[in-house]
């Protein structure tokens, strides 16, 4: 990210911008906080300086066509949206998004857009002593933020404390709310089970799990990569045929296991401070893991130990995840909570993820010219850790975020094309060489469909 | 030109001096001065350029047309120097001038002559000098209905409710940068004071009083800047009721950095509501606690009371924040006069 901002700056200097008018390579995050008796409200204002407005307008617009339409406004909004973490007394709820506003896009490009969002969170009935934790992540590497909080309008709300992290990233409000309890003893009930609901949901913390997955190409390459021979069977130094559904099955199951088991562990550990991992070596490990699975895919390296494998580069995933997690700054509790929650988003979307692609794999790898797809895309993974692994190391860029992410971009259409694809292969078994399979491969252990 | 416009300013500045000693003499009242120069001025435009930069006193867009940005990237509406004759640009200014106190008046004329500086460094940048600065009017220059002058453009947004014999400077922004130039051979710091004084404040604390003034945090900008109008937020640092005689001095001696651009009599009326909010007044600051003299502070700072924010930003742009810094001076209960305006 930051030599895409180096890039962005010189660009700018050799247009001759003029820099010294208005903010260069930050993006400004500014809250305002309003709390009222039984909802609190806030009101953000985003600005991209020139040079990072590059990046920012690019993640608008989501489909590239120099228009930032009502919809993708929206969905950036909703996106804010999701990476904010707000807990009140603990229980971490969802803000909902009342407004947005958004500048004309030349002017976010010179640096002087500012893009509005209003949102509110309902506030269940508490005790007199409250407590508002409002964090920001979004676009976390480039941003500066300003946390700030209104004087109440409500004469029974008093602000008591204030804390922030240096950034501001984190922001904590404690105040009291006087004639709290005043409720009716139904009402009271009901939002105490609300209030409880909310705090075993961990629906943020479980959708940034599901989110650093989806949108983190480099842990979806690795395990994509690694699940691609695993309908085969190693024949020495090559891949065979389809080794039966069943080994197959089981094979995924064994590989997605073991990674979630590693990236368990070291989430665990470096979430709580047990261990502390420097994040630019993990970032080029993570590259090399995708090489290594790649490479596996073309010919096998470790077969029959691809659950080893995937424990161990499972170990390193999640010291990157844990990474994020550490940058929430919370309490240790809350820390053991938000591991669980954000395990459990990762495994949601790994699991979206297998269950997209396994149907293909496994209809596909019937046949001959699966190896196609497979060295196809292992070749593509390859690629693209290497280019990661040149960026991490050099600090330089080659743009590959930008190409991997395009086709990511892309993702459920490209699943959904190869199911349609392997569906029309496996109904039409004469179109191409099903029966390969079991002339090529004679031990007795493979079982047939 | 550039010769010529410093000539008509100083000119204009000895004008000003001038008609402030004649109306002494005449026992004028400040509004009185100040309408018959907006009406001088303007009898010396033409129709299209009065209509231009005459508004409805309640237009809230107009109120909020100012910012801190160059006016190339935000327009300002009304009419700017550089539209005017010499005639109307004298006349501009004596307006300007009249409803400021001489001290407001030439942190006014630093700025903008700062901002020429950075033209003549940029290139000569054309969406940098001092003649583009705006004048408008919201409402009838009137000794008795409620009007507002404005007048701004590059980092100085100055709003100026007149309501009777009371006048009120908020919201305004002050700017500067190069925060530090020289000019016939005198160094100029165009708010200089603001940071030497608030460095003094923050020097008269002792051990205890600036842990709680200094803030654990960053703050790259202003949080009420433009388009923030009627905000109050939560106060944080240093309550002056914990400051001894001679801190709460210096306190309202920086405060008076921007209660004071108003004329005398209205700076008069606005310091003493402050001096009877100062137990309730905070300061807070956020940033390096050191500064070489003759120097700009790098740290942010700000001033908060019932009735008032001040905010201290320096500025990263242009790679030495001591050069570059953005200021913001409100009163949350009467933007554009309002307390004073609705009934």
């Amino acid at each position: 990210m930051n030599t895409k901002l180096v890039a962005a700056a010189a660009l700018v200097l050799f247009l001759g911008a003029p820099a010294s008018a208005h903010r260069l390579d930050e993006y400004l995050q500014a809250t305002i906080i309003s709390v009222e008796k039984d909802h609190v409200q806030a009101f953000m204002r985003l600005i991209p300086g020139v040079a990072a407005s590059s990046v920012v307008i690019a993640s608008i617009d989501s489909n590239g066509d120099g228009v930032i339409s009502e919809a993708e406004q929206r969905a950036y909004a909703e996106r804010v949206l999701g990476d904010l973490l707000l807990t009140v007394d603990g229980n971490s709820l969802r803000p909902k998004l009342v407004s947005v506003n958004f500048p004309e896009t030349q002017e976010m490009k010179e640096g002087l857009g500012e893009i509005r969002i209003e949102f509110t969170v309902d506030l269940v009935s508490g005790g007199p002593e409250r407590r508002i934790v409002f964090e920001n992540h979004h676009q976390n590497e480039i941003s500066v933020y300003l946390a700030n909080c209104l004087v109440p309008r409500d004469p029974n709300i008093r602000i008591l404390a204030q804390n922030r992290n240096e950034r501001q990233s984190f922001y904590q409000l404690d105040y009291t709310q006087a004639g709290s309890s005043s409720e009716p003893a139904s009402l009271k009930g009901w939002s105490a089970i609300r209030g409880w609901v909310g705090a075993v949901g961990f629906a943020s913390i479980f959708r940034l799990g599901m989110r650093h997955i989806a949108e983190g190409t480099d842990h979806l390459l690795f395990l994509l990569a690694l699940l691609l021979p695993a309908p085969l069977l190693a024949l020495g130094s090559r891949w065979a045929g389809f080794a039966g559904v069943r080994h197959s099955l089981f094979q995924i199951l064994r590989v997605v296991t073991a990674f979630t088991v590693g990236h368990s562990i070291t989430l665990a550990l470096a979430a709580l401070g047990l261990v502390r991992v420097p994040s630019r070596p993990i970032e080029v490990l993570i590259a090399v893991s995708i090489l290594v699975s790649a490479t596996h895919a073309i010919r096998p390296l470790f077969p029959g130990r691809e659950a080893a494998i995937a424990a161990f580069f499972g170990l390193i995933h999640g010291s990157a995840f844990a990474t994020t997690l550490g940058e929430l700054g919370l309490s240790r509790w809350e820390r053991v909570a938000s591991i669980l929650g954000f395990n459990l988003g990762i495994e949601t979307m790994q699991l979206i993820v297998v269950a997209a692609t396994l149907p293909s794999l496994v209809l596909l790898s019937h046949m001959r010219s699966y190896w196609g797809l497979r060295i196809g895309v292992a070749l593509f993974a390859g690629c693209a850790s290497v280019g990661w692994i040149v960026e991490r190391l050099l600090n330089v860029h080659c743009s590959v975020d930008v190409i991997v992410d395009g086709v990511a971009h892309h993702a459920v259409w490209i699943a959904g094309v190869l199911f349609l694809i392997s569906l029309v292969c496996w109904w039409l078994p004469n179109v191409l060489d099903k029966q390969a399979t079991t002339e090529q491969l004679s031990p007795p252990t493979l079982k047939r469909i | 030109m550039n010769v010529f416009l410093m000539k008509t300013i100083r000119g204009v500045g000895a004008l000003a001096l001038i008609c402030s000693s004649v109306t002494a003499a005449t026992a004028q009242t400040a509004t009185s001065r100040i309408v018959s120069a907006a009406n001088t001025f303007l009898s010396t435009l033409n129709e299209k350029q009065r209509q231009g930069m005459v508004f409805a006193f309640d237009d809230e867009k107009q109120r909020a047309n100012w910012s801190n940005f160059p006016t190339s990237f935000v327009p300002r509406a009304g009419v700017s120097l550089k539209e005017l004759n010499a005639a109307q640009r004298s006349a501009a200014l004596v307006l300007v001038s009249s409803a400021l106190s001489r001290r407001g008046f030439e942190k006014v004329e630093q700025i903008m002559e700062g901002d020429e500086v950075n033209k003549v460094k940029e290139g000569n940048n054309p969406i940098f000098g001092k003649d583009l600065y705006f004048i408008s009017i919201l409402g009838k220059p009137s000794e008795k209905d409620p009007w507002i002058l404005q007048f701004g453009g590059h980092h100085l947004a100055l709003n100026i409710t007149i309501a009777g014999e009371r006048g009120v400077l908020t919201p305004t922004l002050t700017g500067a940068q190069p925060a530090i130039y020289t000019s016939n051979g005198k160094t100029v710091r165009p708010l200089g004071q603001e940071s030497d004084k608030a460095f003094a404040l923050l020097n008269a604390l002792d051990e205890n009083q600036r842990k709680q003034a200094i803030l654990s945090y960053r703050l790259a900008d202003l949080v009420l800047g433009p388009g923030q109008d009627g905000k109050t937020i939560q106060p944080e640092g240093l309550k002056a009721s914990a400051m001894n005689d001679r801190q709460r001095a210096i306190l309202l001696d920086l405060v008076s950095e921007w209660a004071g651009i108003i004329h005398e009599s209205a700076a008069a009326a606005r310091m003493a509501e402050l001096k009877a909010d100062i137990t309730e007044t905070w300061f807070a600051w956020s940033g390096p606690t050191t500064a070489a003299s003759g120097t700009n502070i790098t740290a942010y700072y700000r001033i908060q009371g019932p009735h008032l924010v001040i905010e201290y930003a320096p500025q990263r742009l242009g790679g030495d924040p001591s050069m570059h810094v953005h200021t913001m001076y409100r009163d949350p209960t009467n933007d554009y006069g309002r307390r004073l305006t609705t009934k």
